[in-house]
């Protein structure tokens, strides 16, 4: 067991995580004018000239380093609720789906068809475009359009599952189908989701920036990472560091929840290694 | 040849064919960022229009650089009657790029079509709605015979819905063929046209007057400003029309490129809304005015390439007083202002504004940052383009704030001041006031140039002391040249004159 934990993979992809996480629960403390404070005439200081600003400052003069850090929050918070939303969506349909079958798992997949079907990112901006953006709209977007890829998962598994011989026992000896569900299926259904669930969470960071570099995500004014990136887009070749901190940023978040997630697929599947 | 041409650019790689050899002797490669997609001059109203259309299109009288009228196509005109009737003698001779002759029966055509139905599916009829009808006095001479005097009539002849067509040819092809592949008098004529990848000019071996030089002009439609960088400096375009602030200092530091900044039309203020929210009470916008260092926004952010205004026009704008004094930045005074209007520190209001302005982008949270310091806490609410000049501003969606550009090409205030203040106009969704109506109202029937200027002057002062919008800045158009492009002179009204450039 012991061994599991001493993988590169394990120690980097927690380590980068933790450090994410600390740093956007700190922040309050850290950067208590949360990277909102301003300065014109100190626009576009390079990093490492002004110990105020060890990563610069932005084109109206914020200090990048403040920024890039409450950053983690806007994203951490866009990625873990949106995942957690759909998760539960979709745990609950392909549950029922999976466990019922007939005319609930036919209505429900084929709904997941039409969904799956449609382009995510032009689907997205039609939605801001008409509803208009904030974090939690587009939070509630995220979730309502990926509880599909949850539902999938979990039907599969719950398809094979309910043949088995100890959820027949337990049918046997008169146990509820809820109970049967949540305490029988639920915990050996729920590996795979977890994985999938921390490779959503990268993906979502990833689609908040790529939304709100676009122009369809959250108010310029809250720090957040794609929106640095769009803010330092015109800059590249005079002040590279106003876009290149916060996709560095972007980038270790991703990279660490993904090495995370690989890590957790191995452990909770050690077979899927020696078969994949 | 050209049949042959046009087969090959049908080709998927046509996108790329089109831009990327080295330039033939004489060729000149602009880029810019908006294709109007259609090249009818009574149904358009973009600044886009007017900088590829001027080289192809002529009115009876011409704008030059320096914004003064010159004789176009008309060699002379006389105010009759008091303003009620222009009369303009013909040029002789003249002829379009089809071989049509242009005489009086042209004129009459080109206005009537402009005032009529095929006029009104368009924006640019209400420009012309004073003229009453064109009377034709000989070949050689047509009267225009006004229901009113319209000071401003004789430059608006300058451009755009009055800019001369083919009878024949828009006759026979139709208004939506003529649309792709327009037809005019001037120096150029359009040798093809590629929706949203570029249009085609050649020298018109029949035009009446300076003949151009150069051999071939192509505009590309580069829509980011950091596009028409990285394709200047590549040497892929001689000219790049719609740089960015941020690019000014590359270009300027560049050995093979140099800048060329102008005052432009465009004047960016951000209008408040009087109907709804917090901005209701005129003491709340008045601070909001006070609150923003203008200055160092235009100093620092806008790195000098714009000017602040007093009012919604330019320091070219005929209306300009330039003793009206700008709003000092106050914040003591702002804050005073919010507490008389009891509005509590941390209110929350919101600025709109189009996604795809990045300048405005770093405008909008430098003004948040200000408006911040004196208690209102502002939501910066950028918005995909289309729906933001289509929905949101004109059916009042806006927050208390929202950016509004405006570039009233014929330099008259009247164009802007009517537009963005008179009850009921497309572009008003909040204002309501009687006498600013009437004043309005009053000054298009001043004939004499010094009254009306006197009463455009008035109404500037009025929208400032009802704090209706926070006067921004008159941004410079930003060119970037490619040092090999010789005799290029910046107009102020982005319509770009080709005549005498020459490319070595």
């Amino acid at each position: 067991m012991a061994r599991r934990f001493r993988s590169l993979e394990f120690i980097l992809g927690a380590a980068l995580t933790l450090l994410v996480v600390v740093l956007a629960l700190l922040t309050p403390w850290l950067f208590p004018d949360g990277g909102e404070a301003m300065d014109l005439s100190a626009r576009l200081i390079a990093p490492g000239l002004n110990w105020a600003h060890p990563l610069g400052t932005d084109p109206i003069g914020r200090d990048l380093l403040a920024r890039v850090v409450v950053g983690a929050r806007v994203s951490l918070t866009v990625g873990v609720v949106s995942v957690a939303g759909g998760m539960v969506m979709g745990t609950l349909a392909g549950l029922f789906a999976g466990f019922y079958r007939g005319i609930w798992d036919m209505v429900l997949m084929r709904w997941a068809d039409v969904q799956l079907a449609l382009p995510f990112i032009l689907v997205a901006i039609t939605f801001t475009a008409i509803l208009g953006a904030d974090e939690w709209k587009m939070i509630g977007f995220m979730a309502i359009t990926q509880w599909v890829q949850y539902a999938r998962l979990i039907r599969s598994s719950v398809l094979t599952l309910r043949e088995r011989e100890f959820v027949q026992a337990a049918e046997a000896i008169g146990v509820r189908n809820i109970a049967i569900l949540f305490r029988h299926i639920l915990p050996n259904a729920i590996g795979p989701v977890v994985v999938l669930m921390t490779l959503n969470i990268a993906n979502n960071i990833l689609l908040e920036s790529s939304l709100t570099f676009l122009g369809a995500g959250i108010d310029p004014m809250i720090p957040s990472w794609g929106g640095m990136l769009s803010d330092g887009r015109s800059y590249l070749q005079t002040a590279w560091w106003v876009g290149v901190f916060p996709g560095l940023a972007i980038m270790l978040t991703v990279l660490g929840l993904n090495l995370l997630g690989d890590w957790l697929r191995d452990f909770l599947d050690p077979n899927a290694k020696a078969t994949s | 040849m050209r049949l042959s041409r046009n087969w090959l650019l049908a080709l998927p790689l046509a996108a790329l064919l089109a831009g990327s050899p080295a330039q033939a002797a004489g060729t000149l490669t602009i880029a810019q960022a908006q294709d109007p997609n259609n090249w009818d001059p009574i149904a358009t109203f973009l600044i886009s229009w007017g900088s590829v259309a001027g080289n192809f299109f002529e009115g009876l009288v011409i704008r030059d650089e320096s914004l003064k009228l010159q004789p176009g196509l008309a060699t002379s005109w006389e105010v009759l009657e008091g303003g009620k009737r222009l009369r303009f003698h013909l040029r002789q001779g003249v002829t379009f790029h089809d071989g049509e002759p242009f005489n009086a029966e042209a004129v009459k055509f080109t206005i009537d079509r402009l005032l009529g139905p095929e006029g009104k599916k368009g924006p640019q009829q209400s420009n012309y709605t004073t003229i009453g009808s064109v009377e034709i006095v000989d070949a050689a001479t047509v009267d225009i015979v006004m229901k009113q005097p319209d000071p401003v009539m004789l430059t608006k002849l300058a451009g755009y819905g009055a800019m001369m067509v083919p009878p024949k040819y828009v006759t026979e092809k139709g208004s939506a063929a003529f649309a792709l592949a327009p037809v005019g008098t001037g120096p150029f004529k359009v040798v093809d046209y590629q929706p949203k990848v570029s249009v085609t000019l050649e020298p018109y071996a029949g035009y009446w007057g300076v003949k151009p030089k150069l051999d071939k002009v192509v505009y590309r439609f580069i829509v980011e400003p950091d596009t028409q960088l990285a394709e200047l400096q590549a040497g892929r375009i001689d000219i790049a029309s719609n740089l960015s602030v941020a690019a000014t200092g590359i270009v300027s530091k560049s050995a093979d490129l140099k800048l060329e900044s102008i005052t432009g039309p465009t004047v960016v203020v951000v209008r408040l809304n009087t109907a709804h929210g917090v901005t209701t009470d005129v003491r709340v916008r008045k601070a909001m005015i006070m609150a923003v260092d203008r200055d160092a926004i235009v100093k620092q952010i806008l790195m000098g390439q714009a000017e602040t205004v007093t009012s919604f026009q330019s320091s070219l704008s005929f209306g300009f007083d330039p003793k009206q004094a700008a709003v000092p930045f106050d914040p003591a005074g702002a804050k005073k202002l919010l507490a008389e209007a009891k509005v509590p520190a941390g209110t929350a209001v919101a600025l709109d504004f189009p996604s795809n302005n990045t300048t405005f982008r770093e405008v909008a949270q430098a003004m948040a940052g200000y408006m911040s310091a004196v208690g209102l806490k502002v939501a910066v609410r950028p918005s995909e383009q289309n729906v933001y000049t289509n929905d949101i501003v004109p059916n009042g969606k806006t927050g208390e704030m929202f950016q509004f550009g405006w570039g009233g090409w014929t330099f008259d205030y009247d164009n802007t001041a009517y537009l963005m203040y008179h009850t009921g106009e497309h572009w008003n969704p909040y204002d309501k006031d009687a006498t600013l109506d009437g004043m309005l109202d009053a000054q298009r029937l001043i004939a004499d140039p010094k009254q009306r200027e006197a009463k455009l002057q008035d109404i500037a002062h009025y929208v400032a002391d009802h704090a209706l919008e926070i006067p921004m800045y008159n941004l410079n158009t930003i060119y970037g040249l490619n040092k090999r492009v010789k005799g290029f002179v910046p107009p102020p009204d982005n319509r770009i004159r080709l005549q005498t450039t020459t490319v070595e």
